[in-house]
């Protein structure tokens, strides 16, 4: 990984958090985060939310991304309207 | 296919053109990884009427194979450590027989480095791709479940305590009939129905089969240690 910063990691990203099936909807649904946290940190900020230990978070395009993947770059490929609008749903993938 | 009455299933019609539709596209961004190959396989029963035929000689699956798992470098490192100190040990004494020498090495390194094979393969039963997975030493000795938990990322293992029977269970390989490793798939048409219907031009345009398995791999792949690259998921062709 690159130890360089480069300006545009440092930028905050407006994540836009919406509910799908039966998912509880937050009372605030958009909030910033550092472009240069992982998008772990989304999936952590949402369990603690809504008290969940498994929830089912995807973005728009149809898939699930990488706890590993940083929000910059989720931000960069599938943001549009100056945000990234992750969807998250109650259901479990396994068991 | 109307993306409202979809209910996350597919033929194994539907599943062919998603393979290589998927297949395809790992070549074009993956390229730096081994590539998916379809492994067509022939009728396991004789068939009886002609309709069957034609179904099963569409059967076969998806298949990455010799492949390492970022976690499996771990291992790596441990081993070349206790080298260090067994080659500075050899190295005071004066005189040592070469076969002892080369059976010591072999022992200590060779069984760490382990590699995986992929299989994505149809369920008849459940209409979705499965992933069956097969981890073995460079000797060919198979690993147990628990020393593949350890090449697993974080996440996994902790479902896999959760979860014992309903995430990775051991079974037969439907074509190789040899016990593989498979993710259990109960759950898989409804988070794919979910992937779906949360993309507004997919709910519009309908389902694109040929986006099946790479949607299917963003979260499956995520239990193993698979990436995706985003140039995959960037693009999908509406082929209606």
């Amino acid at each position: 990984m690159s130890t360089v910063e480069s300006p545009s990691a440092v930028r905050k990203v407006v994540v836009h958090l919406r509910a799908t099936g039966d998912a509880p909807i937050l009372k605030q649904a958009k909030f910033k985060i550092l472009g240069t946290d992982k998008f772990a940190k989304v999936i952590e900020f949402l369990r603690r939310q809504l008290h969940r230990d498994t929830l089912f978070v995807y973005v728009n395009s149809a898939f699930s991304p990488n706890p590993d993947e940083l929000v910059i770059d989720l931000y960069n490929n599938f943001g549009f309207d100056g945000k990234l609008v992750v969807n998250y749903a109650c259901s479990m993938a396994w068991g | 296919m109307d993306a409202l009455s979809w209910d996350g299933t597919l033929t194994s019609r539907d599943f062919l053109v998603s393979a290589r539709a998927f297949a395809e596209k790992w070549k074009e961004f993956n390229s730096a990884f081994p590539p998916w190959t379809w492994v067509p396989c022939p009728p396991k029963q004789p068939p009886c009427h002609l309709p069957q035929l034609q179904q099963q000689q569409q059967q076969g699956y998806l298949s990455l194979e010799k492949t390492c798992l970022p976690g499996s470098s771990k291992k790596g490192h441990v081993a070349s450590q206790e080298d260090v100190d067994e080659i500075s040990l050899t190295e005071g004494e004066e005189e040592l027989e070469p076969v002892d020498n080369a059976t010591l090495v072999e022992t200590n390194n060779s069984p760490q480095v382990c590699y995986y094979d992929f299989h994505i393969v149809y369920s008849d039963s459940y209409r979705v791709p499965v992933l069956y997975f097969h981890g073995y030493y460079i000797d060919g000795h198979p690993l147990a479940l628990d020393e593949i938990e350890k090449d697993l990322p974080a996440c996994s293992a902790k479902v896999l305590l959760e979860s014992k029977w309903t995430f990775i269970t051991q079974e037969e390989h439907p074509y190789l009939n040899r016990p593989w490793y498979k993710l259990h798939p109960c759950g898989t048409s409804e988070w794919m129905k979910l992937l779906f219907l949360g993309d507004d031009s997919l709910a519009k345009n309908g389902v694109a089969v040929e986006q099946y398995l790479v949607s299917w791999l963003s979260v499956v792949g995520q239990v193993v240690g698979i990436r995706i690259p985003f140039e995959m998921l960037n693009n999908p062709k509406s082929c209606n």
